[in-house]
């Protein structure tokens, strides 16, 4: 007996826009997450919606890909995404050739671009390097990972899809060599049980090749860690990648308060592997410094990893470099019917947050062959999220008159009349408890009484809380109050400091100098000097 | 590009440890004015993603810098304040026109001095008569129960003129010269007294109404326009002298325009006295003056750092005692406090500096208050009912000069 047609294990972009396309289509969906939606690479990225200028020279077809799904995101889902523009910057040290081939891949991927002068340049950008020597727009944008995937996980929602996060598959069901369905593990309360149903979809991303694996299916996923530096506040207006064949550390990204500059390359042994490193911040830093001069006098709020799950099979070409940047970042789709005679498997592994939408059209067609479903997709069509009413804008201009508002209402979605009641009802709940990234009190304990909110972590991701200059310095002790309303739901709130305040560490750690020193001195003090909070 | 980088550091410096709102004098009072932290530092990383956050709240900062000075990380919290208002006044938002037009006007305490000034006498009738003031308040904005200052006949430096081989350059300020020119006399006798010859170019206005108005841009026009008068006393190195705080505030910023710190000598009147002191070269030659005043320290004395030496230098003279109110800001900021939408804000500031002068008065304690602001010395007469003057009178009693 079925529970659903289908079971989704992974809720990254991949998942839930998979999750959304079924949905869609009237095919009965549940969605598996073992941590919070966009736990995993799909909040620990660039946040660059790419062109495809990138990728123009090395994989045509990538690039062709990003520049069709930018142009659909940006109207499907204008909330999510800053159209900021991008440019691509040779500097001196960049080959004129490799210019002279990227102009003409552009022009064969349709990528529109448009050479900038220099003094033009010099004048948009006035902290970029002035012997910079050509300068070309692309449309480059920025997304925000956390808010397109739950967008997405709302809009499925909307159809009928189900997620659960905190729900773990552990194991594959199988059964006459046809997968029936997934053992699960509820990771909050224990329990065990197994869902039914007539396909599973892989979409765990860096852990594929683990849920793969519980029936002894070989999926070659390599593990491509890519570290990132956080600087305290947008020192760019667009992106900023360098002209040049992609490597470390050339791409600026404006990403709501902060610019992130990325990205490393290292291939590591599990998805679980992503503590920054020292080194990585340096090679970053040398590398950032020729489009960024005197970078290290930018205050830096943390570093981050993510992990790049790549398909072995693309680049087992004899020749290619055993480096991660060299495989190919198209995406794979495996029908394990095919590949290794198990029925009911599909596994897609890969792509880009870029291409989410297009991986997840091409894995819900499959399954809607398979399941004798000829609804076609109508994800690229349908806007993600409704519009924001006026009158809602306008209220919350007025109870909030000094904060972002549009950030908040586009975060809170359908929630927003209900936390604007709130603050209209009580005062107070208007005022900011994250200053630096000005999240209200009412928005945090909306958060905090979400069914889906398990932890402070989650309240991060949803709110922006505790991810501005100050890394929760303030926020994370005036947040505890709030857990402690539905104490029932978190563990104890000494453990819930705990833990935020080591993530934020982790991240604090290899950066450790200057501003973000004098801050951190800080934070010491307030929670071993005054909480009187040990170490460990 | 070095602008942008400064700024850029500057922004990176705050630790966020809110402080300078705690210290804040409008957000003490005014429950909707969020605080420099809010609208400086935190506010900016959004103003730089092109998001204008509480423009119409920019307007209620005072511009005193009391959050700068307060600030342990070096933030420049104000210009920050300043510089966003300016955007959103070139964006339009946050502001109607009739506070537009009255900023502008306060924006030129200069130009409003000289107008006023063609026929004092008729200017401050009007400022007295209810009806105008009605008026005003109904057109401008400007509160019909602010304490505008009166007009007198403009400051004339020259007329005095000793020759003498020590030179001082003495920036009057619009407030002695439009409203107070005794005070400039005062002034240039006590310097001169000391063995100064003292030069007074024709200045423009110092530039901070412009800046507390919001007008960055043509604030450092003005100064440049400054800068080229004095460019050759400075170059001979003479020293620039005022007796009004937000001038000497502004003199000080100077440096970096297109002057050096090393080279620009900027000196608060009293900061400058008791340099000399220290020298031994200030003449104490005093005749004993019995009185007992009541000190209270601007906001822009306190920004330039510098202690008060107006405290210590009259504490020299036989029978003159000398109580620190330190009661914090008077609220008048400049022309803060004549607009309607915040004279209640100022009036409620300076209470508790008007408290203590009353009380201060009642029991004996002193029988008039000395400051150097010629804003709080209106203020204070306005807000408490006792009289406030400039302490160069002291001096000016104690060497026999009235
Ligand atoms: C450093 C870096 C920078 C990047 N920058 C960009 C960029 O700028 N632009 C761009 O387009 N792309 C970028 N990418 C690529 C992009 O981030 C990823 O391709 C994309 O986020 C992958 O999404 P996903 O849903 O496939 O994987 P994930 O987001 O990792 O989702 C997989 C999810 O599956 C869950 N899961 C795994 N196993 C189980 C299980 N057994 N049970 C339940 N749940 C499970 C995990 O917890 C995880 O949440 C970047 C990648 C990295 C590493
Ligand atoms: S200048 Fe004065 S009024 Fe303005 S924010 Fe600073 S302390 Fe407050
Ligand atoms: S006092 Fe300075 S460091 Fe502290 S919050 Fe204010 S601006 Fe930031």
């Amino acid at each position: 007996m079925k529970d659903y047609q289908v079971v989704i294990v992974g809720g990254g972009a991949t998942g839930v826009g998979i999750l959304r396309d079924l949905s869609m289509r009237g095919i009965s969906a549940l969605l598996l997450e073992q941590g919070d939606l966009a736990h995993g690479t799909s909040s620990r990225f660039h946040g660059l919606l790419h062109s495809g200028g990138r990728y123009a020279v090395k994989d045509p077809q990538s690039a062709a890909e990003c520049i069709d799904e930018n142009l659909i995101l940006k109207k499907i889902a204008p909330h999510c995404i800053s159209d900021t523009g991008g440019w691509f910057v040779q500097t001196k040290d960049d080959s004129p050739g490799y210019v002279e081939e990227w102009i003409k891949s552009c022009a064969g991927a349709h990528i529109p671009i448009r050479e900038v002068s220099i003094s033009e340049a010099c004048r948009k950008e006035p902290l970029m390097d002035k012997n910079v020597l050509r300068v070309f727009e692309v449309p480059d944008a920025t997304v925000d990972g956390f808010r397109i995937v739950w967008a997405n996980a709302r809009s499925a929602r909307h159809y009928n899809g189900e997620f659960r996060t905190y729900h773990q598959a552990e194991r594959l069901v199988t059964d006459k060599g046809q997968v029936t369905g997934v053992a699960v593990r509820n990771l909050l309360n224990g329990h065990q049980f197994t869902v039914h149903c007539d396909i599973v979809v892989n979409a765990a991303g860096a852990w594929a090749s683990q849920l793969a694996g519980s029936i002894g299916i070989p999926l070659d996923v390599i593990c491509d860690k890519g570290t990132l530096l956080a600087f305290n506040q947008r020192l760019f207006h667009r992106v900023v990648n360098r002209l040049r064949p992609s490597g470390d550390g050339d791409i600026f990204v404006p990403h709501e308060t902060i610019t992130i500059l990325g990205t490393t390359s290292q291939f590591v042994d599990s998805p679980e592997d992503n503590d920054p490193q020292q080194e990585e911040v340096r090679s970053l830093l040398e590398i950032g410094e020729q489009l960024l001069p005197g970078i290290m006098k930018n205050r830096i709020i943390r570093a981050f990893s993510g992990i790049r799950p790549l398909h072995r099979e693309d680049h087992d070409v004899p020749g290619v470099k055993e480096e991660g940047r060299n495989v190919s970042r198209s995406f794979a789709l495996i029908d394990h019917e095919l590949q290794d005679g198990i029925k009911g498997l599909i596994s897609i592994v890969g792509g880009k947050f870029t291409t989410y939408r297009l991986m997840a059209e091409k894995v819900s067609d499959r399954v809607a062959e398979k399941l004798g479903n000829t609804t076609p997709c109508h994800t690229a069509e349908e806007d993600l999220l409704p519009e924001i009413p006026e009158h809602v804008y306008k209220k919350a201009a007025r109870l909030l008159p000094y904060a972002p508002v549009e950030k908040m209402l586009e975060r809170l979605q359908e929630d927003a009349e209900d936390v604007l009641k709130e603050i209209e009802q009580t005062p107070h709940k208007g005022q900011m408890l994250c200053e630096c990234e000005m999240v209200s009190m009412a928005e945090v304990e909306k958060a905090a009484s979400d069914e889906d909110t398990h932890h402070l972590a989650d309240i991060r991701r949803k709110t922006r809380l505790g991810m501005g200059t100050c890394q929760g310095a303030f926020c994370t002790y005036r947040a505890l109050p709030l857990l402690w309303q539905k104490k029932e739901k978190y563990d104890s709130l000494d453990e819930e400091l705990r833990n935020f305040l080591n993530q934020r560490w982790k991240g604090i750690r290899p950066v450790l100098w200057g501003q973000q020193l004098r801050e951190t001195e800080l934070t010491r003090a307030i929670y071993s000097g005054i909480l009187q909070f040990t170490e460990n | 590009m070095i602008y942008e980088q400064d700024r850029t550091e500057n922004l990176d410096a705050c630790i966020k440890c809110s402080a300078c709102t705690a210290m804040c004098p409008v957000a003490a009072v005014n429950p909707l004015f969020p605080g420099p932290k809010v609208l400086g530092p935190d506010a900016e990383r959004f103003r730089l993603e092109g998001l204008q956050i509480g423009a119409a709240l920019l307007n209620y900062c005072s511009k005193c810098r009391t959050c700068e000075i307060t600030c342990p990380s070096g933030v420049k919290i104000t210009e920050m304040i300043t510089r966003a208002q300016e955007n959103a006044k070139l964006s339009g938002s946050g502001k109607n026109l009739q506070s537009n037009i009255r900023d502008y006007l306060f924006g030129r305490a200069e130009y409003l001095g000289k107008l006023a000034t063609i026929l004092p006498g008729l200017t401050n009738t009007l400022l007295r008569t209810p009806l105008f003031r009605q008026v005003l308040e109904q057109a401008l904005g400007i509160s019909s129960e602010a304490p505008l200052p009166t007009y007198r006949k403009k400051f004339n430096p020259f007329g005095e003129g000793h020759k003498n081989r020590k030179q001082v350059v003495y920036f009057p300020g619009c407030f002695v010269t439009y409203n107070d020119p005794p005070t400039g006399h005062a002034i240039t006798k006590v310097l001169e007294h000391n063995g100064y010859e003292v030069i007074v170019p024709p200045f423009h206005c110092c530039s901070t109404p412009l800046e507390g108005n919001g007008y960055v841009r043509e604030a450092k026009e003005t100064a440049k326009k400054n800068l080229a008068l004095m460019n050759p006393y400075i170059r001979a190195g003479v020293p620039l002298i005022t007796g009004c705080t937000s001038c000497g505030t502004a003199l000080k910023e100077y440096a970096g325009l297109d002057v050096s710190a090393s080279e620009l000598q900027a000196y608060d009147l009293f900061e400058f006295l008791w340099a000399l002191h220290e020298q031994s070269e200030f003449r104490t030659d005093f005749k004993e003056v019995q009185v007992s005043l009541g000190y209270h320290s601007s906001c822009h004395l306190k920004a330039q750092g510098i202690g008060t030496p107006s405290v210590r230098l009259l504490r020299l003279i036989p029978g003159v005692r000398v109580t620190d109110l330190d009661q914090g800001c008077c609220g008048l900021s400049g022309s803060y406090g004549f607009k309607k939408e915040k004279y209640d804000t100022a009036m409620q500031i300076g209470n508790p500096v008007f408290e203590r002068v009353r009380h201060g008065v009642a029991n004996d304690e002193f029988q008039s208050v000395i400051t150097e602001c010629g804003g709080c010395q209106v203020q204070i007469r306005h807000g408490s009912g006792t009289e406030t003057f400039h302490p160069v009178w002291v001096l000016m009693q104690a060497y026999g000069l009235e």
